[in-house]
């Protein structure tokens, strides 16, 4: 079984845990860039006012946050294939949600022949 | 790790020597209550799981004959309107959420998931003992609803009948089902884990057995299926009691949007029921026919195939609850895809009974009446899949006997293999082979009895959760309710002579069905940590042909009809 | 697996640390799948209403709390930091900076409810919640606006627009103002309660979730001070640290679609 957290303690690494230690500069920048992404929604939000393409860019914008969250935050870039496989198949079945509701919604009202 | 598989011209090593009977097994660990009630073995925890559903199983076929006896007479034969409306409630409740989808993920796949893959225990001990402990919370408040008067709304709960008019229990028997849900979680997230990083060595995914397979299949649906009933029942729940409501349509809600959300776990939620099953029968027909299974990679990836797919069609349920007519459309084509999976499965499971050396224990008589009615149900869904015919079948018996010939047909007898199968090793006793016999051939003729009138029945347009029906449709009624009581009596059976032989039966050896999988390579009943030396894997896991188990060590002899023969004449005299 | 040191935060029935630890991960991400699509049931649903009535939505967002929810923003993403930091503690070791973090975390998320709860009190104190209390604000405020003519109602707007600061009307005024003024879209008041009714279904239950997640917390700073956490054991605070930023990242979208849906509206 081929396992990437195997834990190999060395001299400076007693426990064989700090192999994917985080740099505190990296969590910063990451820390600074999702907060500017937030505020910068409240602002681009409240200038654009409701258009129809408010919800669009909001929805980026956050989609952006989230993913620099999962990314470096919750260390999917250190994640092995089956934790990026569990946390990708939530977003397919959420898909699966969406797209099988809108199905029927976006149809309900079409007048047939 | 370098491992060599043994090849036709190898020489197996030579089979292993019957393990001495330990001392200290997992059940004469510990007697007291607490060794039970605080256990962290999956062994026990699979034991609680086994006593608690049996329990739910009686009762809800206590209301399954309360039903039946009512529809002996066209107007009622016994019960008031309302009380058959809280009585059939009763019954899918408890069939559904309390029996079927915990039965084999929580009692077999708890035991066996571990012992399969080589593992001395799942990956979240104490997340097991809570997912029982969870489970029985959510059982307690679904008696809670049964005791104050019970619910009249069907299993489905539709609004706005459940949020606004209904009188009866809605929110603890709504709570019930929610809390039991998270147990549904529980379980099947400490498979996948368990499966994903704690096989033994050389167990590779093509070398686990169908039945891993299908229970990691079916934790996929319970993982990401189970959460959105969990939400549509804290709206339901919301709704009802705090007047929060988005389904209600005084304030532009849909009730239909629930019907989406509902569906959108519960269909799925009939493979998280059946796929187990599947697996079981997987591991049964090769041991009882000695044959390798045919197409392995077919049968283990179609187990994965159903439970993508099955997230796809749940609306059709939903054809005439006024959805559009294009997804209906498209709804009815996806149904019609699952049927690709399950009839790979069909046919690779015939293919490999073709030319094998069969013996009918009855593990295997189950297992052979699980082929037969899981085919009629299969076959019967796809006239309800159909658009056209839909309209006219739609909440009538048919589909009633549809389900059942896949839910008790299918998944109910593939419990009882389950049960009968490896009954042995989980006790570490032999029950008595001519009754076990006799039990398979009763609950399936029985169940014939039961449910083919019901077909015809729901052709003719007798419409289900209805108390009242035609006087002409009597002679169908009476004749489903008659073999809903042979089919009663063919329970009884199993729920007699399987404690006895837990105190009269003969010693199990550790291998009695000469079978290849792991778990059959400890003593029975196994000790307390599953193997003494972590297994090394080296083949698949249906090597009849060859006659080694995993291990690579040849296999006991099977057992056979001519060896079975007498034990049952003389229990036949005897008796 | 040859390095099966006996350490004592190994359990029992796994090799070695490095899988108790593949273990823990996986075993909590995959209950953040299920998290998600348990909120996902409520975003696919909230879209659907969205876009059957989307003037009422943005209506009825607009009269939300942008001031509290920014702040309240600010307060669940610097956790999130603070989270990562003690995770980068627990593996060099630092007992008192993890603890440190940890008490940061629990202050800032403490500082997120406290606020949520300042604001829950002030809609109920405007009766800005669905049923009973909405429906009597509603119906007074329409019998208020009954003997206006509907132009002096579009009035109320044209003014409000020209100035540089609106005024902020009680939302029962404006609805029935707008509606007396027979706008181009009526605004059907029990869309503008569908709304209300996402609102505090989605924040209640995120808050339940915060709180799940405070106490965990909390629980982890009682297992470092008396000195649970060990490096080797530092995954026990990754597994909560995956499920506080979870929490964070579904607020990241609870944000635009509750309250900046309506921004920018004259509010």
């Amino acid at each position: 079984m081929s396992d990437p957290h195997n834990t190999t303690p060395t001299a400076d690494d007693p426990h064989g845990v700090r192999k994917d230690l985080d740099g505190t500069g990296l969590l910063l920048v990451v820390f600074v860039a999702v907060l500017g992404l937030a505020l910068a929604n409240v602002g681009i939000s409240m200038k654009m006012g409701p258009t129809k393409y408010t919800l669009v860019v909001q929805m980026a914008i956050a989609t952006v946050q989230a993913g620099l969250v999962a990314y470096y935050f919750m260390h999917l870039r250190h994640g092995d294939k089956v934790v990026i496989l569990t946390a990708l198949s939530s977003l397919f079945w959420m898909g699966i949600l969406f797209v099988l509701f809108m199905a029927d919604y976006l149809t309900r009202f079409w007048v047939v022949g | 790790m370098s491992i060599a598989v043994p090849t036709g011209g190898a020489v197996a090593a030579p089979p292993p020597p019957e393990p001495e009977p330990v001392p200290v097994n997992y059940l004469n660990n510990g007697y007291s209550i607490w060794s039970w009630l605080f256990t962290v073995d999956h062994k026990r925890i699979g034991l609680l799981y086994l006593v608690s559903i049996s329990v739910f199983f009686a009762l809800g076929g206590l209301f399954a004959a309360l039903v039946r006896t009512n529809l002996l007479s066209p107007t009622g034969a016994i019960l008031s309107e309302d009380a058959y409306n809280r009585a059939f409630t009763a019954h899918g409740v408890l069939m559904l959420f309390f029996f079927l989808i915990p039965a084999v993920p929580g009692v077999f796949g708890n035991f066996f998931i571990p012992m399969m893959i080589g593992a001395k225990d799942l990956a979240f001990p104490k997340l097991n003992l809570a997912s029982w402990y969870v489970f029985m919370v959510g059982a307690m408040c679904a008696a809670w609803a049964v005791l104050v008067g019970g619910i009249d709304t069907g299993w489905t709960l539709y609004p706005p009948y459940s949020s606004r008019a209904s009188q009866a229990a809605v929110v603890p028997g709504v709570l019930g089902a929610f809390i039991s849900g998270f147990s549904s979680i529980m379980t099947g997230l400490n498979i996948m884990v368990t499966v994903h990083k704690m096989r033994a060595p050389g167990m590779t995914w093509g070398r686990l057995p169908l039945f891993v397979w299908a229970l990691y299949a079916t934790s996929l649906i319970q993982l990401l299926a189970t959460p959105v009933v969990a939400i549509t029942l804290v709206l339901l729940m919301a709704e009802r009691m705090m007047g929060i409501g988005i389904f209600d349509p005084s304030i532009g809600g849909d009730p239909v949007l629930f019907q989406h959300l509902f569906w959108f776990y519960s269909h799925p939620a009939v493979y998280i029921m059946i796929l187990p099953g599947m697996g079981v029968v997987s591991e049964i027909l090769t041991c009882f026919s000695r044959k390798n299974i045919f197409g392995y990679s077919a049968v283990a990836w179609s187990s994965a195939g159903i439970a993508v797919v099955g997230f796809l069609l749940w609306a059709h349920h939903m054809f005439v609850a006024g959805i559009s007519f294009y997804a209906a459309m498209l709804f009815s084509l996806l149904s019609m895809l699952v049927a690709v999976p399950s009839a790979i499965k069909m046919f690779n499971w015939t293919a490999t009974l073709y030319r094998g050396s069969i013996t009918f224990h009855a593990p295997m008589l189950l297992s052979i009446g699980f082929l037969v009615l899981f085919t009629i149900g299969g076959l019967t869904g796809l006239f309800l899949a159909t658009l056209g015919t839909d309209i006219h079948l739609h909440d009538t018996y048919f589909v009633v006997a549809h389900f059942h010939f896949v839910m008790v047909g299918g998944m109910v007898l593939a419990y009882m293999a389950a049960v009968h199968f490896w009954w042995p090793k989980m006790t570490g006793r032999m029950y008595s082979d001519f009754w076990s016999r006799l039990s398979a051939v009763i609950i399936i003729v029985g169940f014939f009895f039961t449910f083919i009138p019901q077909f015809v029945a729901g052709y003719y347009g007798m419409p289900r959760r209805y108390p009242n029906y035609p006087a002409e449709l009597q002679w169908l009624n009476v004749m489903s309710t008659a073999g809903s009581s042979v089919l009663g009596l063919g329970y009884l059976m199993p729920a007699i002579y399987l404690p006895l032989s837990f105190f009269t039966g003969k010693r199990a050896t550790a291998n009695p069905w000469s079978a290849t999988g792991l778990e059959w390579q400890t003593p029975s009943p196994p000790h307390v940590h599953n193997f003494d030396t972590t297994p090394v894997v080296v083949c698949g896991p249906y090597e009849y042909s060859l006659g080694v188990d995993q291990q690579g060590r040849t296999l006991p002899p099977p057992p056979n009809e001519t060896n079975a023969e007498p034990d049952a004449q003389k229990e036949a005299n005897g008796g | 697996m040859a390095n099966a040191h006996a350490s004592p935060v190994l359990k029992h029935h796994f090799e070695d640390l490095g899988q108790q630890h593949a273990c823990e991960r996986l075993g909590m991400w995959m209950f953040l799948a299920t998290e998600i699509l348990f909120f996902g049931g409520l975003f696919a649903a909230y879209t659907i209403y969205r876009m059957l009535y989307p003037h009422e939505f943005e209506i009825a967002s607009s009269f939300m709390d942008r001031k509290i929810a920014t702040v309240n923003t600010v307060f669940l993403i610097t956790s999130s930091l603070t989270m990562t930091l003690a995770i980068r503690c627990a593996k060099l070791g630092d007992r008192a900076g993890l603890i440190r973090n940890l008490i940061l975390t629990v202050a800032l998320g403490t500082a997120f409810m406290v606020m949520k709860g300042f604001e829950y009190a002030h809609e109920f104190h405007e009766n800005l919640a669905p049923g009973k209390l909405f429906r009597a604000e509603y119906a007074k405020a329409t019998e208020s606006v009954a003997k206006l003519s509907p132009a002096a109602a579009a009035e109320y707007f044209k003014a409000d627009a020209a100035s540089a600061h609106p005024a902020h009307a009680h939302w029962a005024a404006e609805l029935a103002l707008k509606n007396k003024a027979g706008a181009d879209e009526v605004v059907d008041s029990g869309k503008v309660q569908m709304f209300l009714c996402f609102y505090f279904v989605m924040t209640g239950i995120h808050g339940i979730h915060i709180i799940v997640g405070l106490g965990c917390i909390l629980w982890l700073v009682y297992e470092a001070a008396t000195g649970g956490i060990p490096p080797e054991n530092y995954s026990t605070v990754e597994v909560v640290s995956l499920y506080w930023h979870l929490v964070d990242a579904i607020w990241l979208f609870l944000m635009p679609l509750l309250y900046l849906a309506g921004a920018g509206m004259g509010h």
